[in-house]
């Protein structure tokens, strides 16, 4: 099996509102896959789909499975974590990892005690009288010790603070990723994990907007910082999204040659977010 | 069953008992407070020689009965337990497939690799027979204490006390039949258990309104439509004759449970809780 | 037929309601019974008035139910 997410004209309404439409959605094994898209584009439909927590129409295959027929035997190999505290309020610590360790086949106790004991989150309180950090970095510690193929994080650092953001990608690099596993990531700080992902995908308005691998993304998309002589030659190149940036103009081509483009000035692999803004400003022309 | 599985689903039901603490143990241990000083007061306000006296006849008047004749009268006194354990069992089955939707942590029970079949089984199994047990462990605590008391009293006022031990075995006797009691009622009431536990998965707000709504609301329809009041009755009949709740011998259990109405209940009842699993699928 | 039925929360309802209302009526309309309560003879379901309670009635009820009894006398003889 190469591709861990297999799907085929997805389609949801919730009453009139179309939150998925059509979508087609491809993802490698061993990818970290960054899912990117503005609200209410489809992005947690997309992944509560993904892990059946939501019924779609189409075709969908997650590790060999539908989700939407055998749930909880897909979930020995998958974990979700969701963007709003979900973690139960009234649980114990230590009651949560005992319940866990109880229904998971595949949960290692003893490495998700290690994970806690480099955190301030104390066995007997109360999930309730944790901060959203240590609820993060607790589902975290508990999703981690368990040997999974799939990791899905729906805006997992939603509402934290940059030292929990950044230690919890740490943590899934170090601690989580080995090559084999594949994560997909949806969130808004695009910056902070663009340095991350191998695969991307965009998403707007219930549509995917762009679905491709990192390294394809250089051949594919360049960006140029035109020298002001050369701007309106840039402009007859038909860009697909200029920005001005410190008194210069920078323009992002697709499928452009790069021996075309090197005339103009300097040329870069476009950011995932400037390739974003540009590939929804092509959306909303169309 | 494998090793695995049993572990599973005791974790899913201890789950239950430690998020519904107050309606599993909390309810009827401040009853059996209530009930003891409540009944310690009451003593307090007779007069010692008119309560050994009393106590000297109620003694005559079971003189020669078995613990099992004894058990039944024993057992009434358990009745405010049982009103308690329904008024709980309703409010536990109506909330407890709404609660964790409302307040979003389904999105982390469905994450972990556990049925919807399993997790409303655990309800159930929960309901009808494990919070029963809580229930007469305390109820025999306050039969203890009473039997202490009264044991102190017959010293005190020079009492044979041959009786408090036959008391003890009909404490004993009484809180298995009540047990026995409870689950059987589970599995007559299994309509009602399945009515309210599809409420509770398909309701976005108020699921007792909903509950109670659709009731009344079906009820007329079948009237309308068929003209016949089978719901209605099914509804009366299981619910409103008070004999029915209690088993004062053990003979009558294996009646009670095998016989058409019980186990056509338990056939509808499935109908509404493979519902109630079918409607666990939508989590918002 | 199975992806009307769980199309949504409210499809799903319905057709559950629909089945157990099936059943219900069905077997209402065919065996033509009324369901009743199990009537034990129980001694404690005739119990009106305190007062008037045949405990001797009882304790000899419960001697010829039993098939074996043990019966003390006052001098302990079996």
């Amino acid at each position: 099996m190469t591709n861990i997410v297999e799907a085929k004209s997805l389609r949801k309404n919730y009453g009139n509102f179309t939150a998925l439409d059509g979508v087609d959605l491809t993802i490698p094994k061993g990818a970290i896959s960054g899912l990117i898209g503005p609200n209410g584009a489809g992005k947690t439909t997309t992944l509560k789909a993904l892990v059946g927590l939501c019924d779609v129409d189409g075709e969908l295959s997650v590790a060999g499975r539908d989700p939407r027929i055998a749930r909880h035997k897909l979930m020995e190999d998958v974990c979700f974590i969701a963007d709003v505290g979900i973690l139960p309020k009234w649980l114990k610590v230590s009651h949560l990892i005992d319940y866990v360790e109880a229904v998971h086949p595949r949960f290692d106790r003893k490495k998700a005690e290690k994970f806690l004991s480099t955190t301030d989150i104390p066995a007997n309180k109360r999930i309730k009288d944790l901060s959203k950090g240590m609820v993060t970095q607790l589902h975290l510690a508990l999703v981690m010790a368990i040997e999974v193929q799939l990791l899905v994080l729906d805006e997992p650092t939603l509402g934290l603070d940059i030292i929990y953001r950044k230690e919890f990608y740490d943590r899934l690099l170090n601690d989580f990723y080995d090559g084999n596993r594949t994560i997909i990531i949806s969130t808004h700080q695009i910056e902070e994990i663009e340095t991350l992902l191998s695969h991307l995908v965009f998403i707007n308005k219930g549509k995917i907007v762009l679905d491709s691998s990192m390294s394809d993304l250089s051949d594919i998309y360049t960006e140029v910082l035109v020298d002001a002589d050369m701007v309106e030659q840039a402009e007859a190149l038909q860009p697909l999204y200029v920005k001005e940036f410190l008194g210069k103009k920078s323009y992002t081509f697709e499928s452009a040659s790069r021996e075309q483009l090197k005339n103009l000035g300097e040329l870069h692999t476009p950011s995932v977010a400037d390739l974003f803004v540009a590939k929804l400003k092509e959306e909303k022309h169309e | 069953m494998s090793k695995f599985a049993v572990l599973q689903f005791y974790a899913l039901l201890k789950r239950e008992v430690l998020e519904h603490r107050n309606i599993f143990i909390g309810a009827p241990a401040v009853l059996a407070l209530l009930l003891l000083v409540a009944t310690a007061w009451v003593a307090t306000q007779i007069d010692q020689i008119q309560l050994a006296e009393g106590l000297r006849f109620v003694s005559v008047l079971f003189d020669g009965f078995s613990p099992l004749d004894m058990a039944p009268f024993v057992m009434l006194l358990a009745i405010p337990f049982c009103l308690t354990l329904c008024v709980c069992s309703v409010i536990y089955l109506i909330n407890t497939l709404y609660q964790d939707r409302k307040e979003m942590s389904v999105l982390f029970w469905q994450s972990m690799p556990v049925s919807n079949l399993q997790t409303v089984l655990s309800k159930i199994v929960a309901i009808v027979l494990v919070a029963p047990i809580f229930y007469v462990l305390i109820i025999f605590a306050m039969y203890l204490i009473a039997i202490a008391w009264l044991t102190i009293l017959g010293i005190i006022s020079d009492m044979d006390l041959v009786g408090i031990g036959y008391l003890f075995l009909a404490a004993i006797a009484s809180v298995v039949l009540i047990y026995i009691s409870a689950v059987v009622t589970g599995l007559w009431l299994l309509p009602f258990v399945g009515w309210l536990l599809l409420f509770s998965a398909f309701a976005k707000k108020t699921p007792l309104l909903w509950a109670g709504g659709v009731f009344i609301l079906v009820g007329f329809l079948e009237d309308f439509i068929f003209g016949t009041q089978f719901l209605a009755d099914q509804g009366k009949l299981r619910t409103l004759d008070p004999r029915q709740y209690l088993i004062f011998d053990f003979q009558n259990v294996i009646e009670k449970v095998f016989n058409y109405d019980t186990l056509f209940g338990i056939v509808v009842g499935s109908i509404l809780i493979a519902g109630a699993v079918f409607m666990r699928r939508f989590t918002d | 037929m199975e992806d009307l039925i769980l199309r949504n929360r409210y499809t799903l309802l319905v057709v559950t309601l629909i089945v157990y209302m099936g059943v219900l009526v069905a077997e209402g309309m065919i065996t033509g019974r009324e369901a009743r309560v199990i009537e034990f003879e129980n001694f404690y379901f005739e119990l009106d008035d305190f007062n008037s309670i045949d405990f001797e009635g009882f304790r000899e009820t419960r001697t010829v139910n039993e098939n074996t009894r043990v019966d003390f006398d006052d001098t302990d003889d079996v």
